[in-house]
């Protein structure tokens, strides 16, 4: 998975490119670190290219999202494709996050 | 209570009944003896009547031989007397012949009119005879006697004709009862001259009338004209009262003197007199002629009638004997009566438990008709036929996690005690294989708890199968059960170790075994019902003939009622002598040949999860998935096998991961299994994903997303191995 970081002010947007499974996770985990660090601002996630995810990935997703809480920023997850709003769905990530 | 109050209704309807039954016998009885009472007096009183009668005739008839014996003796010397009259000397002798020739005649004289003899005013020779049988010359001609004034010697004078006199007493002969007859003699110029006489004794009457005996009792009674009773039983009345006077002193004074009246005017006829306040006589009489006498003959009514109060007694006595007897006959009856109906309330109620004992035990087992409508992969028809209402053979079914749990057991014996065991056995089968997926640990289980408890040296014989419905595969152990019977082609016996039945031994291993089945397979459990049902001829059913049944393939509700039908015509309406139990199972799930078969090894490596992407994704080119169905059972199988390799191994060690996938268009199922520690996913609680951000824990939502996409997940650990299934419907 290709993880592809870009921060214009207080936002940071994160282009998650292929799938997310469990390996995947494991890097990426360790790239979204720095972002969890600092979470103040608006980070959107986007899913454009997105082809899978696991619950790994989601766990990735609510750490981020509980750092952003914690710090008073914001996660904006955008352009999930409909089987992974299915995922979101069943696991009661579409209360959880801004979803575009 | 209800039916204590039923049975004294009946008790006293019944009572009624007999007592009315016992009042109108005697009745009937009392009547029928009246009447022939009744008819019987009258006849006896007809035949007392002609009786007395007859021997009143023949009585007078004696007397009156003798008084005409006397009268023409009389009469056949008023001639010569005519001729002795002028020679009064010779008149002796005509009374001499008089006595001589007739024995009845004791005595004679011809006793001259006084005057009409100038020389004899008064002269009558007597002649009379003596004790020694000669005869006694005497004169009457005495002043003492004075003959003119007696009776004898007025009355004839009198009337001009021969006269019987009133009895008397011969003072001079002994006390001898004589009468008279006299006639007047006249001379040839007509003129009264004499009074010839013959004197008859009576002592022979006394004989005669005292032999008179029509009944034992009866008692005859002669009387004079004036009344003056001249024989009777009593000697102190005898010439001594006459019958008036005596009437006087009797109680029945009226009747008698209608009696006294009657025998006066020289009248027959009978009259009824009564004696004493109990006994009553008949007196029956009639003149004797000429003497002006009459005759009476008394029967008592109890001689008349004696036999038949003898006979009334003897009928009432047998009577009554009889009435008692039809009470003690009708007692014994209602006794009866009442017992048998007791003992037809006590079946009723019985058979009633029972019919009620049959529904609850039919109720027990599952319905048999369409127990699946929604499965199309399975065809299954089971029946019992108790041989009484309620019985020991059982059967049970019911699908759990697409797996088939099914049994067929037979307790030993008969009756209520063996359905009781089916009962607990039945309850049992449910109860340990609800947590239970293999057929010997149920079959162990339920060993154990029988034996523990089975006190009454009851076992059963058991056959318990779970039919894992995707695969067909069948796994089964047998409890000293038939074999079941196998058809796929061929008839062949289910190959089945024997083991022990149920309850026979605690702690008994059981042996499981296995067998695919194939679709249209069909297995045919049974009890011994079917292969020892006995026609009249006592000859057996017999696997053969049940297996000559199951050679031609039909659905399994057509076997059911094939099978039931040739064992009915075998049997041919003999009493059937057990259980009779059967339990047809058509597998016919026939996704089977067009399913495939994908099989991924894994290691225990993270970084081979993306491996199970390819192979969702040549499952999903073979069967034609869409892709957000591909990818939601990639989800899954990620998942479970990522739960695997990070739990079920220790870290750093190697292990395996086998993933099997047997799919068809219909169906997908997943049978992920590791050798590692036992760790069974399942359990896991489930995770709450309606928690807000804060609470929301990182972890627990792969199990859960395997739930949520899977239609089946099933965890099992057996041979040492992790075995989870998981299935999903297409």
């Amino acid at each position: 998975m290709e993880v592809i970081i870009n921060k214009v002010d207080s936002v940071t947007t994160v282009r998650l490119v292929g799938r997310l499974d469990t390996p995947a996770s494991q890097d990426v985990a360790q790239q979204f670190e720095p972002l969890m660090a600092d979470a103040k601002g608006t980070t959107v996630l986007d899913c454009t290219e997105m082809s899978y995810i696991s619950s790994s990935g989601l766990r990735i997703f609510l750490s981020l999202r509980k750092a952003a809480a914690s710090q008073g920023g914001k996660v904006i997850v955008k352009n999930i494709s409909d089987d992974i709003r299915q995922v979101f769905m069943m696991t009661g990530f579409l209360n959880l996050f801004e979803i575009e | 209570m209800e039916l204590n109050e039923n049975i004294k209704g009946f008790a006293r309807k019944t009572t009624g009944k007999g007592l009315l039954l016992v009042v109108v016998a005697a009745v009937t009885l009392e009547a029928t003896s009246l009447v022939q009472y009744f008819s019987s007096r009258r006849m006896l009183m007809e035949e007392a009547s002609l009786r007395a009668e007859s021997e009143l005739r023949a009585t007078r008839n004696k007397i009156m031989d003798i008084v005409d014996q006397a009268e023409s003796a009389v009469h056949n010397s008023i001639w010569i007397s005519r001729w002795c009259l002028d020679y009064p000397d010779s008149l002796a002798v005509v009374s001499r012949r008089i006595v001589e020739e007739n024995p009845s005649v004791v005595g004679s004289t011809i006793a001259l009119v006084p005057g009409y003899n100038k020389d004899l005013p008064l002269y009558a020779p007597y002649v009379c005879r003596t004790a020694d049988g000669g005869t006694e010359l005497k004169s009457l001609a005495t002043e003492e006697y004075d003959y003119p004034s007696q009776e004898w010697f007025t009355e004839p004078l009198k009337y001009g004709i021969g006269y019987w006199s009133e009895p008397y007493l011969d003072e001079g002969g002994g006390d001898i009862l004589m009468t008279t007859y006299s006639v007047p003699v006249m001379d040839n110029f007509g003129r009264v001259a004499a009074v010839l006489t013959a004197d008859v004794s009576l002592d022979w009457l006394t004989d005669l009338i005292g032999s008179l005996r029509v009944y034992p009792d009866a008692f005859s009674v002669l009387i004079s004209r004036e009344g003056k009773i001249m024989v009777s039983p009593v000697e102190e009345l005898n010439m001594h009262e006459s019958i008036q006077e005596f009437a006087k002193g009797t109680k029945d004074t009226s009747s008698f003197n209608v009696l006294a009246k009657g025998m006066l005017a020289g009248k027959s006829g009978n009259v009824s007199l009564k004696q004493s306040r109990r006994e009553r006589m008949f007196v029956f009489y009639a003149p004797v002629e000429k003497t002006g006498w009459s005759m009476a003959i008394a029967i008592p009514d109890s001689e008349i009638y004696g036999e038949i109060r003898r006979m009334s007694l003897l009928v009432t006595f047998l009577m009554l004997i009889g009435l008692g007897m039809l009470v003690l006959i009708l007692r014994s009856v209602i006794r009866n009566q009442l017992e048998f109906t007791q003992l037809n309330e006590k079946q009723n109620q019985m058979e009633n438990e029972l019919r009620i004992g049959h529904d609850i035990q039919m109720s027990m087992i599952p319905q048999s008709l369409h127990p699946f409508p929604e499965r199309k992969d399975i065809d299954l028809a089971a029946i019992i036929v108790p041989a009484k209402e309620v019985g020991g053979d059982l059967y049970d079914f019911y699908m759990r996690e697409d797996k088939l749990f099914f049994c067929v057991g037979d307790v030993s014996g008969k009756g209520v005690p063996a359905s009781l065991v089916m009962a607990v056995t039945r309850s049992l089968f449910r109860t340990l294989s609800a947590h239970e997926k293999s057929p010997q640990r149920i079959v162990t289980l339920m060993n154990d708890s029988m034996t523990d408890m089975n006190n009454n040296e009851m076992f059963v014989t058991f056959f318990c199968g779970v039919l894992d419905m995707t695969t067909g595969h069948l796994r089964y152990c047998n409890a000293g059960h038939n074999p079941p019977v196998i058809y796929n082609g061929d008839v062949q016996f289910l190959p089945a170790l024997p083991n022990l039945p149920l309850g026979v031994l605690s702690g008994m291993s059981f042996q499981e075994q296995e067998l695919d089945l194939a679709c249209d397979d069909t297995l045919f459990l049974y009890t011994d019902g079917v292969t020892e049902a006995e026609n009249p001829l006592h000859e057996l059913f017999g696997e053969s003939r049940m297996e000559a049944v199951l050679r031609t393939r039909r659905n399994a509700q057509e076997n059911l009622e094939v099978m039931r039908k040739a064992v009915a015509d075998f049997v041919d309406g003999a009493d059937p002598s057990d259980d009779l139990t059967m339990l047809f199972i058509h597998y016919l799930n026939d996704m089977q040949p067009d399913e495939t078969e994908r099989h991924l090894i894994l290691h225990n490596d993270i970084q081979q999860i993306p491996q199970l992407a390819e192979f969702i994704e040549t499952i999903a080119e073979e069967i034609e998935l869409d892709q957000g169905l591909a990818m939601s059972l990639n989800l899954a199988l990620e998942e479970a096998v990522t739960n695997v390799i990070l739990y079920a191994y220790p870290e750093g060690s190697d292990g395996l991961v086998d993933i099997e996938a047997i799919f068809s268009r219909e169906k997908l199922k997943f049978i992920i299994s590791d050798s590692g520690v036992e760790f069974d996913p399942t359990a896991a609680p489930e995770a709450d994903v309606t928690l807000g951000v804060e609470d929301r824990p990182i972890g627990g939502l792969g199990i859960y997303l395997v739930r949520k996409i899977m239609d089946t997940v099933s965890y099992e650990r057996a041979d040492g191995k992790n075995v989870l299934s998981m299935t999903k419907k297409l």
